[in-house]
């Protein structure tokens, strides 16, 4: 199919990064692996490098030596000459600037960066690299409960990476979870979720036309899967995840509309609400972006409290409103 | 060659700066002259690649009667781009995917199509790399440079600068005469992400205490000091003006910033503690850290100001108006001179032509030596140095 942005290269896969040691995604103790990828453009994106499927630049000046220090980069090695300074040799600060406009993430500028303030997002592995380093944890994962979490990005956009990914998992005993905004053809999911044991699903608004004004894309395909995907794969647990974005979506009327969507279908075990954070802010800056949620705030403890009373209600969990 | 333009098209880059109608007017006169039409497209180059969002099709005819009294107007008729980028065009796929696809060869054929001969885009330091692109590609391109920090490199003034500057140093006045009545330290920041002209001059004009630029890493131990001298003599009040993109010399006071970083990790794995120090922050940092540093240093109460955006607003000085009229001629006289891929500069007494592949990643900022260093060193201003 042309247009899809898949990558049927399997079992290699691009792989942006491998966290240790995780709470947050997934029962116990996990070990999270990004993918690189999205099929969604959310104003709030804590991992913009995470957006493209492909290998990107980026840039971390605290790192840079400056021009008269060490210069490497700036001697001929970028062919589109999208590596520059600011002045004539006269500031004090003389770190190098990135033309992002010219840079076509070639990568030539990495190698001969001494203190790798210029690297590259996102590497190709073999599922078997993966799970090699995903391993070294395994003792953790028997004493927690917990296992591997494959995150992104939208890890399905791998489809076939992934599923080998997550069914080379289970050859080895682990867990298995994804994180995934499901904004992909339901092919890819019927390939992916049979391997997967707890899916970490975002409903991030319930309007089509305002999840298409904050997302990018509107909403039918997602609720057209997410449903799909319930009654197709009863034994599997869902967890429907709300990235709380203050002024966009922290209300109650948000909240009991996904509780009604995810409410009839027993094996959504969960609603989680995650609180924007500013997670993502400097990395724009790495990348050459803009980031157009600067005026925002996290949500307030208090209007957490108060939405997270409605789920634990919806869940027969009376009391537990005051949980982090 | 220049025998065969008929028809010329103008457009916008990002952001507001006062004068954009003067350029227009400028350059539809000049092209009027010499028998051309001139068309502008809306919102940088949406007009032309998405032309179903305008009910004029995103393409505007530009006649000489609707320039009269346009010059002076406060406002772009064009509308200017947010983020319009030929080469990474946010599309939905058929699969409801969101993706970024170029489309530059389809702008160009649609230029072609529209028998536009030559474009004069009005663009910032970003948009500029962009349209060399375009050039390179194929496109009969002249632009004119647009920046309120005025630190476009190669050009002495441009278009827009001197609203601002007469803009900022009235808030600057005002906000002294705020924090003298109240018997605080004002902490204004002014826009300037590379270079510090506007900063550094308003603040002059307005005999700042402190003025921080990009161009000289500031050590606010020596402002506080100026300011604790100013307070013994009984003068408890101050102003202190920050360029967005000033920052402390190196290894002095970069303050941390706090995050659960378990938490960060986890979910967002290329952050890291303090990175992003040194790339542009956003809007009211700089004020935010210095007035708190300057206070901690002082122990007199600060307040921070961010005029930021403010200055770009407004009617267009007269100043403005020549310099925008005399920009949009400029690239029309480009155009008929057969030139292509250049930018138009001012260079007192002249406006000359630099070809794109020198003007891109340069900037115009403070040198050291600058006259108006040394002047505000004179007046006693401190630069944090």
């Amino acid at each position: 199919m042309k247009n899809r942005q898949v990558k049927t290269k399997a079992p290699t896969g691009l792989v942006l990064n491998i966290q240790h040691f995780c709470t947050h995604d997934g029962p116990g103790i996990r070990t999270n692996v990004f993918l690189k990828g999205c099929s969604l453009r959310c104003k709030w994106c804590s991992n913009p490098e995470s957006i493209n499927l492909k290998p990107e630049l980026a840039y971390k000046p605290s790192q840079c030596l400056g021009e008269k220090q060490c210069g490497f980069c700036l001697k001929n090695v970028c062919p589109e000459s999208a590596i520059y300074v600011v002045g004539s040799g006269d500031r004090a600060d003389d770190k190098v600037w990135i033309n992002w406009d010219l840079c076509t993430n070639c990568g030539k500028c990495v190698p001969v960066c001494p203190t790798n303030a210029l690297y590259l997002f996102g590497q190709e592995m073999t599922v078997d690299e993966v799970l090699g380093e995903v391993e070294q944890d395994s003792t953790f994962y028997r004493e927690s409960g917990g296992g591997m979490t494959v995150s992104g990005g939208e890890c399905q956009l791998q489809p076939d990476f992934l599923a080998a990914l997550l069914a080379g998992a289970h050859g080895r005993g682990i867990n298995t979870a994804i994180e995934t905004a499901s904004n992909v053809p339901w092919d890819f999911m019927a390939k992916v979720l049979p391997h997967v044991d707890t899916v970490l699903h975002d409903i991030k608004l319930t309007d089509p036309e305002r999840h298409k004004k904050w997302t990018g894309a509107d909403n039918t395909r997602i609720r057209a899967n997410l449903k799909r995907a319930y009654e197709t794969f009863p034994d599997k647990k869902f967890i429907a995840r709300t990235p709380l974005i203050p002024g966009v979506n922290d209300d109650e009327e948000h909240i009991r509309v996904t509780l009604a969507f995810i409410k009839p279908h027993k094996n959504v075990v969960d609603y989680e609400l995650l609180p924007y954070m500013r997670f993502g802010e400097s990395k724009y800056g790495f990348l050459g972006r803009i980031y157009e949620m600067q005026d925002f705030n996290p949500p307030t403890p208090e209007t957490l409290n108060r939405l997270r009373a409605i789920i634990d209600e919806a869940f027969g969990r009376i009391g537990k409103s005051a949980r982090e | 060659m220049a025998a065969l333009i008929k028809r010329i098209a103008i457009n916008f880059g990002g952001g507001y700066v006062p004068g954009l109608n003067a350029v227009i007017t400028g350059a539809v006169l000049a092209a009027n002259e010499l028998g051309w039409e001139v068309v502008g497209i809306r919102d940088g180059f949406e007009g032309l690649l998405f032309p179903a969002r305008y009910s004029d099709g995103g393409l505007v005819k530009l006649s000489p009667s609707l320039m009269e009294n346009l010059a002076g107007a406060t406002g772009c008729i064009l509308g200017t781009a947010a983020q319009s980028d030929p080469f990474h065009v946010r599309t939905i796929n058929a699969e409801n995917m969101v993706e970024e696809v170029d489309r530059s060869d389809e702008l160009l054929g649609v230029i072609k199509k529209e028998k536009i001969d030559g474009v004069i885009s009005v663009v910032g330091s970003r948009a500029l790399s962009i349209l060399w692109k375009l050039s390179r590609k194929g496109l009969k391109t002249v632009c004119v440079p647009k920046s309120v920090e005025n630190d476009v490199a190669a050009t002495m003034l441009s278009f827009g600068f001197n609203s601002a500057l007469g803009f900022v140093a009235e808030m600057l006045e005002r906000c002294r005469q705020a924090a003298q009545s109240a018997r605080r330290i004002g902490v204004v920041e002014v826009l300037g992400e590379h270079a510090g002209w506007l900063a550094l001059q308003a603040g002059m004009a307005v005999c700042a205490d402190a003025v921080l630029i990009p161009e000289i890493p500031y050590d606010l131990r020596k402002v506080a000091a100026r300011l604790r001298e100013k307070a013994k003599a009984g003068r408890t009040f101050g102003l202190v003006v920050a360029a967005e993109g000033a920052k402390p010399a190196a290894g002095l006071n970069v303050p941390p910033k706090s995050s659960d970083s378990k938490m960060k990790a986890a979910l967002s794995p290329g952050a890291s503690g303090n990175e992003g120090f040194h790339v542009m922050e956003r809007a009211g940092q700089v004020a935010a850290e210095v007035a708190l540093e300057v206070q901690r240093l002082t122990d007199q109460e600060t307040y921070p100001l961010v005029l930021g955006q403010l200055a770009r607003g407004g009617t267009p000085t007269v100043v403005d108006r020549q310099l925008g009229l005399g920009y949009g001629a400029g690239a029309v006289r480009a155009l008929k001179g057969g030139q292509s891929g250049i930018m138009v500069v001012f260079q007192p007494p002249d406006l000359k032509f630099m070809p794109l592949s020198e003007a891109i990643n340069k900037f115009r900022t403070v040198p050291a030596d600058s006259e108006f260093v040394q002047i505000a060193r004179a007046l006693g201003i401190s630069l944090g140095d």
